[in-house]
């Protein structure tokens, strides 16, 4: 008894796993992926609120990119900044518009109808702008005479101008159909500015504040639309299963 | 995924080497001090050391003191294009005092540093009058013989602007 048991349980196993074969082969017939390819623009939420809360702080940015390939997108920002900075010896303002247009790469594997992207971009950017030296203080080891006050200055630099290389890295999620949330963090890495004479370009619209003369960091937190213009299907990549 | 963590460390790795800039270095080149050299007016190459040389802003009463030394060190106003010294020979002695006025007149340019530092004055000695040497009210002749300009720009304490004889 207990040999015939064995045995057609074992016999039942085999039988199941053709079953289970038979199954897997049915399912295997995967809808073709739908591709969507089209423009996406936005705006910049964090210089936007900035504006609100912070008297020094007005700007503005909107964003847009476009899809390429499957895993390229051109993409561009321009924007326009008036900011003040109030260091420890130096009160300064500078504003100015900007452009930086570059791509970015899409590392991110979709499931199935998901649109997301998680990415790698690099920006070429310039800016065009003035600055005003509201007020500073003068250095002075000695300390016999009493220290001098702030000085008023007020004297303006018109015309100065910068370029830059941006690396992005960044994430889109989409919250609702076609609209967007995405977050980013870039490193700023100057190739060249006019310098103002006798004084510096501490701050850059869309470059921000100058670290070393050439390096700077910036982030965005943008909301856009996608707009489709047209679709492809990409029929899922066959794998050999004997490999 | 990967490639994205591998390029946030170098990036990263990049920012940390990054020097502060929002402290001003102490050995920042800053408002240069008015240096003055005394020298022996018998023997005009030959450096000679003030006794007990008391100096101070006339009107002001903190004193800078310097003793048996040939080379000092005087901060020039960085608010007025002059400044007055009283210098006094031999102060500690009441018998044997002297007391001299040297007046400097300058123009002043502030010069940027850096967003750390702020700005430095430079000055430039007047080039028809650099100074005005005069006496106290109850004249006891001068100890200062002369005085020569040897660079009107005071840009650098590097160098001496104005040399003494006595």
């Amino acid at each position: 008894m207990k040999r015939t048991s064995k045995f057609t349980f074992s016999i039942a196993l085999i039988l199941l796993s053709f079953l289970v074969n038979a199954q897997q082969k049915k399912t295997d017939s995967i809808p073709p992926k739908i591709e969507r390819f089209g423009i996406r623009f936005g705006a910049d939420l964090f210089k936007l609120t900035r504006s609100f809360y912070d008297k020094n702080y007005k700007g503005i940015e909107f964003v847009g990119d476009y899809r390429l390939t499957k895993n390229y997108y051109l993409a561009a920002e321009l924007g326009n900044e008036n900011k003040t900075t109030e260091d420890d010896r130096l009160n300064t303002s500078a504003k100015g518009t900007y452009i930086k247009v570059g791509f970015d790469y899409n590392s991110y594997e979709n499931w199935l109808d998901m649109r997301n992207m998680v990415s790698i971009g690099l920006r070429y950017g310039a800016s065009t702008f003035s600055q005003q030296l509201n007020s500073y203080k003068l250095y002075n080891t000695s300390t016999y005479f009493p220290e001098t006050p702030t000085v008023v200055s007020g004297e303006k630099f018109n015309g100065l101008s910068a370029q830059w290389l941006e690396v992005v890295v960044g994430m889109k999620a989409e919250v609702l159909d076609n609209i967007y949330v995405g977050f980013s963090v870039r490193m700023n890495r100057m190739l060249s500015n006019t310098k103002p004479e006798n004084f510096d370009n501490l701050y850059i619209p869309g470059f921000n504040r100058t670290y070393n003369g050439d390096f700077g960091v910036g982030l965005n937190y943008t909301v856009s639309y996608f707009l489709p213009l047209y679709k492809t299907k990409s029929s899922p990549i066959k794998v050999d299963k004997k490999k | 995924m990967k490639k994205i963590f591998l390029i946030l460390l170098v990036l990263s790795v990049t920012f940390s080497s990054c020097e502060k800039d929002d402290i001003c270095d102490a050995a920042t080149e800053t408002t240069p001090k008015l240096i003055i050299e005394f020298y022996d007016i018998l023997n005009p190459t030959v450096l000679k050391k003030v006794t007990n040389l008391a100096v101070k802003e006339v009107g002001s009463t903190s004193v800078i003191n310097f003793n048996s030394e040939s080379e000092i060190q005087l901060p020039l106003k960085t608010n007025e294009d002059i400044t007055k010294y009283s210098l006094i020979l031999n102060s500690t002695d009441v018998t044997i005092d002297n007391e001299d006025f040297l007046q400097f007149n300058y123009t002043r340019q502030n010069i940027f540093v850096s967003r750390a530092c702020g700005y430095k004055t430079i000055f430039t000695l007047d080039p028809t009058t650099p100074y005005i040497k005069t006496e106290t009210s109850t004249p006891d002749g001068y100890w200062i013989r002369n005085i020569t300009v040897e660079t009107s720009n005071i840009t650098t304490e590097n160098e001496t602007h104005i040399k003494i004889y006595f």
